[in-house]
């Protein structure tokens, strides 16, 4: 239970760190670290405005991908504490949960009928599409490595299954959770949130048509899953028999370093060309095999 | 450490697949010289110091300096830093690698034996497999280049994979082929003009 709470609390703060780090970085002050709650607020106290083409999808869109986000933060366990919902195969589940989620919101951007909500839906498919074999191989090759298919447990015995090459595991663990959490919430260098022009938003042109409240509930989904993507990183960096109290400030500070380095890389890199990124996401599920056969060779599974 | 390299190695692997300019292509073959030289400084043991003052020589100075260098002389001349744009896309270049990754290791596990170190034999077939991939998606002679390059590099990865020992006599060989192929092959990169089949100057 402990996990969930962090993960709520660091998702409230999170966006106010990028944008914090975004502003000190072009010069400026910036906001406080709430304003993004703030923001929020006024657009939860906001009523939704619905276009005449809409179906009853699009109305249910946000709630439903807002819930299967966090469904998704409940699978999520923390230091050696279970998940609230734990069980063999549940990083499956995750992966599901969320593409459940992203599912209704692409069928939503359909349902509003606008070709650019069409355009972004089909480019968002896609990229989940192909970074879908990066996240399960990683996890193939952490079940491989553990013996074990549930986050809690693979988590729990990552470090101390006396296997020498953890270390290569757990920088290519960080990079590709990093990259992954940085594409699936519609960052640089894959998508750009703060793009203007439709012909080249992915995430943001899906969810033009929606307002008040509910693009309210599409925005929490967002920093939730930030969280749940920091969280991925902290337990596959921290060993999970450390002291909690120790691990509750790693926790803070792997996330904080996580907002960070989010709002370095929007500050200080270019956003790829949209024909270049099918073959960058590839590279991730490339780079995820590769630690995937490195480890079927090292554990003798394929000899 | 030898599984570091050998992962290192393999990722710049994939870097190849996946990079478009040339330079890039040019310091990821200095980089495989100077891994070659680790992998094979932690991994020969009965070899005498002539030898391994060869091996060193032909890793370090040629691979990862002279090599790299006259690679680079040759781009600056011939003006060209990237591949062709009609070369195949480096999106499917991408999936002929991670199918050839799979296909060196259904290889590499069908030839295990006593005598066969297996994550050499499947990184050494995976270089094989993206060099000749280079070579037959890339049209421009200094790819073709680099392609060759990297299967040199993987017939070195090869003689690792079969023992401990290098004969100093395979070793002059695969340097003279490497000398001679830079040179014959930067003499053509040189002289041909990358864009012969692009009208430059249409008049009605």
């Amino acid at each position: 239970m402990t996990g969930i709470i962090l993960i709520m609390l660091v998702s409230f703060l999170f966006p106010g760190v990028i944008l914090r780090t975004k502003s000190i970085a072009s010069g400026r002050k910036g906001p406080g670290l709430l304003q993004p709650v703030y923001d929020i607020g006024v657009l939860l106290r906001k009523g939704s405005v619905f276009s005449n083409t809409t179906g009853l999808i699009f109305q249910i869109a946000p709630a439903v991908a807002l819930a299967s986000i966090f469904c998704s933060a409940l699978l999520i366990p923390f230091a050696d504490q279970n998940s609230v919902i734990s069980f063999d195969g549940d990083f499956v589940f995750f992966a599901y949960l969320l593409a459940l989620g992203r599912f209704f919101m692409i069928i939503g951007a359909l349902d509003t009928g606008s070709s650019f909500e069409g355009m972004g839906a089909n480019r968002e498919a896609l990229f989940s599409m192909l970074l879908e074999p990066a996240f399960f191989i990683l996890m193939g090759t952490f079940a491989m490595l553990t013996g074990y298919t549930s986050f809690a447990e693979i988590f729990r015995h990552f470090y101390i299954s006396g296997n020498q090459y953890m270390l290569i595991y757990g920088i290519l663990g960080f990079y590709l959770l990093l990259q992954i959490a940085l594409i699936e919430n519609s960052r640089l260098p894959v998508d750009d949130p703060k793009t203007h022009l439709e012909l080249t938003m992915i995430h943001e042109v899906m969810i033009l048509d929606h307002s008040g409240f509910d693009k309210a509930l599409i925005h929490i989904g967002t920093y939730i899953k930030f969280a749940i993507y920091g969280s991925l990183i902290f337990n596959g960096i921290v060993p999970a028999k450390w002291n909690i109290f120790l691990q509750i400030g790693l926790f803070l500070s792997i996330q904080a370093m996580f907002a960070i380095i989010i709002g370095l890389t929007e500050s200080f890199r270019a956003r790829n060309k949209m024909n270049k990124n099918p073959k960058f996401i590839l590279t991730l599920s490339f780079i995820a095999l590769l630690a995937f056969v490195v480890v079927l060779i090292l554990t003798d599974k394929l000899i | 450490m030898i599984p570091y390299l050998i992962v290192l190695f393999a990722i710049t692997l994939v870097y190849f697949a996946s990079a478009e300019r040339l330079i890039i292509y040019i310091r990821l073959i200095g980089l495989q010289g100077l891994l070659l030289c680790g992998i094979a400084l932690f991994e020969l043991r009965e070899i005498n110091t002539a030898n391994l003052i060869f091996i060193v020589a032909e890793t370090l100075l040629f691979k990862t300096i002279l090599i790299p260098y006259l690679l680079k002389w040759i781009v600056s001349r011939s003006g060209v830093t990237k591949v062709h744009r009609q070369a195949m896309p480096g999106f499917y270049l991408l999936i002929f690698s991670i199918a050839s990754l799979l296909v060196s290791v259904i290889l590499s596990n069908s030839l295990v034996n006593q005598f066969v170190n297996t994550i050499y034999m499947t990184i050494a077939l995976f270089t094989l497999f993206t060099g000749l991939l280079l070579i037959v998606t890339h049209r421009l002679i200094i790819s073709h280049l680099i392609g060759f390059l990297i299967i040199e590099n993987a017939v070195f990865l090869f003689s690792l994979a079969i023992g401990n020992r290098m004969p100093m006599m395979i070793n002059i060989g695969i340097l003279l082929d490497i000398f001679v192929g830079v040179l014959v092959l930067g003499f053509f990169g040189l002289r041909l003009r990358p864009h012969t089949n692009e009208l430059t100057r249409l008049k009605d």
